[in-house]
């Protein structure tokens, strides 16, 4: 599902954030990627989501080459990938219920439509009550949850959550663990961006661990 | 036959060109609500920004009207050898018509002349006691079309007069003639560099306005790449906004300027006028109207564009 062949990110001519990353995740896996702050965790999610092109090496999402795609063709790559960012990027002044559907606007839906799928996708998270609020009167962890809820409205291939668990404590962090597992059960290959390890220990699922810009703890590491 | 089912999706809304559209106009009227302090003050910035235009328009046009009636003055009068007879003074009439530049020949008799003398004596009458009726001389006098009133046009159409068989002499203004095409000349370069900064200076708070509502905006732009919109979903709604911005700031505009030109500005006296019958300034010609209108359009689409140039970079 995701490939990244010999990758190297620099953002300006001398900070290089990637060093010739190899790595591979199959369709429906679910992996943390984890390393201390600064390692290039989120440089990497944002190069399959496509929000950066590599410096040099080449970036496979579903079969489809992201270094050789023209500008016109990203968006329909970021229809098939949910994001969770780590500052969540909602949008203040709109309601639960509009941050969620702007997934669903975005593709052409009818109203009646969006708002079942919606209303469907909060009541998985334990939200439904507030669909009507807006995001500055939800709490840390129910602001994290409608992120997951964006993310997630369409089913998406790939869900990426860059550091999902930032300052939960530990009810909050298991009930995003099984939102998680229940979209990877249900086929969406996760990879998700963290150093709590805490969480990846609970999990028991395949860890890749960067440092300085390279993998330094994996299957791919052997290869 | 394969059994595999399509994989089910929902049927999607406001398909075709028309669904679109309105799709796009409910979500940029949608955006106008949600964000209604921010279209304020776009709308008032366009409001503004026509009407400083519209009201200079409304000084240049009725200068324009008032040195139109002041160029009305210019006239040329032709004196004759001696004194025609009536099918001399047709074809000679004819023939002066026939210059380029002529608007109107009439002719002054010895008796018109001394009668129009009279009436500048009034009151002083007694000056006149002794002298005949036929002491001066008989005249043709010429108006201009309006594109010959100025010193070079006259002194070659002078030129061609003084040609015509029968005539002697020849009278203008011509000291005052040089002085008012020298004016008209300057007050014309100073409107149209006057206008242009005004117009620029409009151009440029009205665009940094946009950017920064936009700007304000750019969380929404990012998320919306972000989920996988398309560069024209995103853009279209913020383009109609734009351009509903533009018409009610300039609908506004010109709601203000027709207020205000008919609650004092029309019967105002028309003090720069010679003519006291021709009192209060005009009002814009239609075009115009319809011009400032557009632009203002324009003012809110182009704002939106170059600023979201800046903002989308799916
Ligand atoms: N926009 C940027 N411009 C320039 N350098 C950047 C930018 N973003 C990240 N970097 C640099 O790239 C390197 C990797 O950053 P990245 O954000 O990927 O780390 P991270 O592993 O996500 O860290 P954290 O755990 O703190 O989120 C860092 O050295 C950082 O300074
Ligand atoms: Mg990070």
């Amino acid at each position: 599902m995701i490939q990244l062949h010999n990758v190297f990110l620099s953002y300006q001519k001398e900070v290089t954030a990637l060093h010739g990353i190899n790595l591979r995740v199959p369709r429906g896996e679910f992996i943390f990627l984890t390393g201390p702050s600064g390692a290039g965790k989120s440089t990497l999610l944002r190069l399959l989501y496509a929000a950066l092109i590599p410096t040099r090496g080449q970036v496979v999402i579903d079969g489809q080459n992201v270094t050789r795609m023209t500008r016109s063709q990203i968006p329909y790559l970021r229809r098939s990938i949910g994001v969770v960012f780590q500052d969540f990027k909602l949008l203040p002044n709109r309601t639960v219920l509009e941050n969620v559907a702007i997934t669903l606007e975005v593709l052409g839906w009818g109203k009646q439509d969006i708002n079942k799928k919606v209303y469907h996708i909060l009541k998985q998270m334990g939200l439904e009550h507030k669909i009507n609020a807006t995001p500055l009167r939800l709490s840390g962890g129910e602001q994290q949850r409608v992120a997951l809820a964006r993310a997630l409205v369409n089913d998406p291939k790939i869900l990426l959550a860059d550091e999902p668990t930032g300052n939960l404590d530990e009810e909050n962090k298991d009930l995003i663990l099984n939102i998680f597992k229940d979209a990877n059960i249900r086929g969406t290959t996760v990879v998700v961006a963290t150093h709590d390890k805490r969480l990846i220990e609970n999990s028991h699922k395949r860890i890749v661990s960067l440092d300085k810009g390279k993998i330094v703890e994996g299957p791919d590491v052997a290869q | 036959m394969s059994l595999n089912k399509p994989v089910k999706r929902p049927k999607l809304a406001n398909e075709g060109v028309v669904g679109r559209f309105t799709f796009f106009v409910n979500r940029a009227l949608l955006n106008i609500r949600q964000n209604i302090f921010v279209n304020l003050v776009t709308i008032g910035t366009i409001t503004l920004a026509i009407l400083i235009i519209s009201l200079f328009m409304l000084v240049f046009v009725n200068l324009e009207g008032v040195s139109n009636d002041w160029s009305k003055r210019v006239q040329v009068t032709a004196y004759f050898e001696q004194e025609l007879s009536p099918p001399e003074l047709a074809s000679l009439k004819s023939l002066v018509q026939a210059i380029p530049g002529t608007d109107r020949v009439t002719y002054v008799s010895k008796e018109e002349a001394f009668n129009r003398f009279r009436e500048r004596l009034k009151g002083q009458e007694l000056l006149l006691d002794g002298i005949t009726t036929d002491v001066l001389p008989s005249s043709v006098e010429i108006s201009l079309k309006s594109a010959s009133r100025n010193s070079d046009a006259i002194s070659a159409y002078v030129a061609r007069l003084k040609k015509v068989p029968g005539i002697t002499e020849v009278q203008y203004g011509e000291e005052w003639v040089q002085r008012y095409t020298t004016f008209m000349n300057f007050m014309r370069m100073a409107g149209l560099l006057l206008g242009s900064f005004l117009f620029l200076a409009v151009v440029f708070i009205v665009s940094n306005t946009i950017k920064l509502t936009i700007y304000s905006r750019k969380e929404e732009l990012e998320i919306l790449g972000l989920v996988g919109a398309t560069r024209f979903f995103i853009k279209a709604p913020f383009l109609i906004e734009g351009i509903l911005q533009g018409a009610a700031g300039a609908g506004l505009a010109l709601v203000i300027l027709t207020g205000c030109y008919y609650a004092f500005l029309h019967n105002a006296g028309n003090f720069l006028s010679f003519n006291p019958a021709a009192s209060g300034l005009a009002f814009l010609p239609p075009v115009h109207i319809a011009g400032l209108f557009v632009s203002g359009v324009l003012l809110g689409f182009i704002g939106s564009i170059t600023s979201l140039k800046r903002f989308v970079s799916v």
